[in-house]
């Protein structure tokens, strides 16, 4: 994805799910050379009413909206050095357990610097592989650990696992990430397995994804 | 290497005009030219070397010691480095400062950071009138940067005032924030009448509510401000413990002038 590209989903995310959240306000994350518009862009929902604050050199926007005000920071830092697709599939007896399990360990990798769980709550429901039947689809349902389809196709479950969630780890550096895996993994099991959780492994894409690859065994010893 | 030290020999017989004294103007000299520069502001002439006593090498960090309320544009148009006065200062306290840092162990005069773009000042003392306003042939007044007076403030008191940061520790006089385009002014104790008189933009937050306000304000009521927790949390940073909240009460106005300006009481 482009720079202009990005420009453009990063305003559509942050006007579409955390502008319209009650109570939510946006901070820029990272510095960087290059620059994004955050509130910049959004400001204009403020319809002439919007105030631009400078507190302490950074600047803020000041969007009146129904529950208030949306605090949004003006610009936000881009980098094209960072690492994606750092993840953990969270394997378990009930989807409640498995959700359960994920909210722990996202708790504890949002206090991790130079990291982010880049999804909604930090958690995925739809994880994917590269490619699909379809001409056009990239990507597709990850069906080896979908657990509707264990009888059709090459199923990475056993018979007794319900539900899959992925937390998938974004990072400045690659050893962030895996001090992030590794905070998620101990804290997903000190659930204990009593309460349902019964794998925890990572998608690894055929080693196709890129150049970092995480090793479990590694990372946790 | 110590501080460029500038202590002051007696009352000069004249008022001074110290803007020749910043860093950018005094690398590359060396002391004779230093003390050559001329600093009168009569018929009559007077040079640094008249005045004071010159002594350190430091010219990125400058100091005035035994300075008078006759000592004017200490800091004027200064970019970098710093500059403390153990003393008062005079009128045009860092005028149009663009960067920097100024520290003023006592009081200063009239038009202290007037216009100023960049930097902070910091006052222990009182300042005069027209602090954070416009200075001589400007159409605005502080244009960016932190004006910090723990004392009192003189009347009009930000006037003007572009964008930039005004925290008043003491108590600020008559029209402080008038006719402001834009910009915040942090009041910790009371203000006088006509605050925020004609008021466009910007932001006047008093921590004690004001005794008399502009009729031309209107009441949007009580409610939070996230806005408020950041300003704070930045100002613990900084080393002042305000205790703004998050609550506070917000007034819409000048309606006299565009009206799109606030005050914010704190709840």
């Amino acid at each position: 994805m482009d720079t202009n590209k990005l420009q453009t989903q990063l305003r559509n995310r942050v006007g579409q799910c955390v502008l319209t959240s009650p109570g939510s306000a946006c901070f820029a994350g990272l510095e960087g050379e290059k620059k994004l518009k955050l509130g910049a862009s959004l400001r204009f929902f403020g319809d002439g009413w919007q105030m631009s604050k400078r507190v302490g050199g950074r600047r803020f926007w000041r969007i009146p909206v129904m529950d208030g005000e949306f605090v949004c920071e003006a610009t936000t830092g881009l980098t094209k050095k960072a690492v994606g697709g750092g993840n953990l599939l969270v394997l378990g007896k009930s989807h409640a357990a498995v959700l359960a399990a994920c909210e722990r360990a996202v708790r504890v990798i949002d206090d991790v610097p130079e990291v982010i769980t880049p999804f909604p709550g930090g958690i995925v429901r739809s994880g994917s592989k590269v490619g699909s039947k379809y001409k056009g689809q990239i990507a597709s349902t990850n069906d080896a650990y979908c657990p509707t389809l264990k009888a059709a196709v090459k199923t990475a479950l056993p018979l007794d696992v319900e539900a899959v969630l992925e937390i998938v780890i974004d990072g400045l550096t690659k050893e962030s990430i895996a001090k992030a895996m590794r905070a998620g993994m101990h804290a997903i099991a000190d659930g204990g397995a009593e309460q349902g959780i019964t794998h925890i492994t990572a998608g690894n894409y055929g080693g196709n994804l890129g150049p970092h690859h995480f090793h479990l065994k590694e990372i946790i010893a | 290497m110590s501080a460029l030290t500038f202590e002051l020999k007696g009352k000069p017989d004249q008022r001074l005009d110290l803007s020749p004294l910043i860093p950018a103007k005094l690398n590359d000299l060396k002391p004779k030219d230093i003390e050559a520069l001329a600093i009168g502001t009569t018929r009559v002439k007077l040079s640094v070397g008249d005045a004071f006593k010159v002594k350190g090498n430091d010219a990125g960090s400058l100091r005035f010691v035994g300075t008078d309320g006759r000592c004017d544009k200490i800091g004027a148009g200064l970019t970098e480095g710093e500059i403390v006065v153990e003393g008062d200062a005079g009128a045009y306290l860092g005028d149009a400062m663009k960067g920097g840092k100024i520290e003023v162990k006592g009081g200063a005069g009239v038009l202290a950071g007037a216009s100023m773009s960049g930097g902070s000042i910091t006052i222990a003392g009182d300042a005069g009138e027209r602090a954070a306003g416009i200075a001589v042939g400007e159409t605005l007044g502080m244009r960016g940067g932190q004006l910090t007076i723990n004392g009192n403030a003189g009347p009009l008191l930000g006037e003007r005032m572009r964008r930039g940061f005004v925290i008043v520790g003491g108590n600020a006089g008559d029209y402080a924030g008038g006719r402001m385009v834009a910009g915040t002014i942090l009041f910790k104790r009371g203000v006088g009448r006509y605050a925020g008189f004609g008021l466009r933009r910007g932001s006047l937050i008093f921590i004690e509510a004001p005794k008399d306000l502009l009729p031309t304000f209107c009441d949007c009521g009580v409610m939070e401000f996230d806005y408020l927790r950041i300003l704070d949390r930045w100002l613990r940073t900084t080393g002042q413990h305000v205790g703004l909240g998050d609550r506070a009460r917000r007034l819409m106005g000048d309606m006299a002038a565009l009206g799109k300006g606030e005050m914010l009481i704190v709840a």
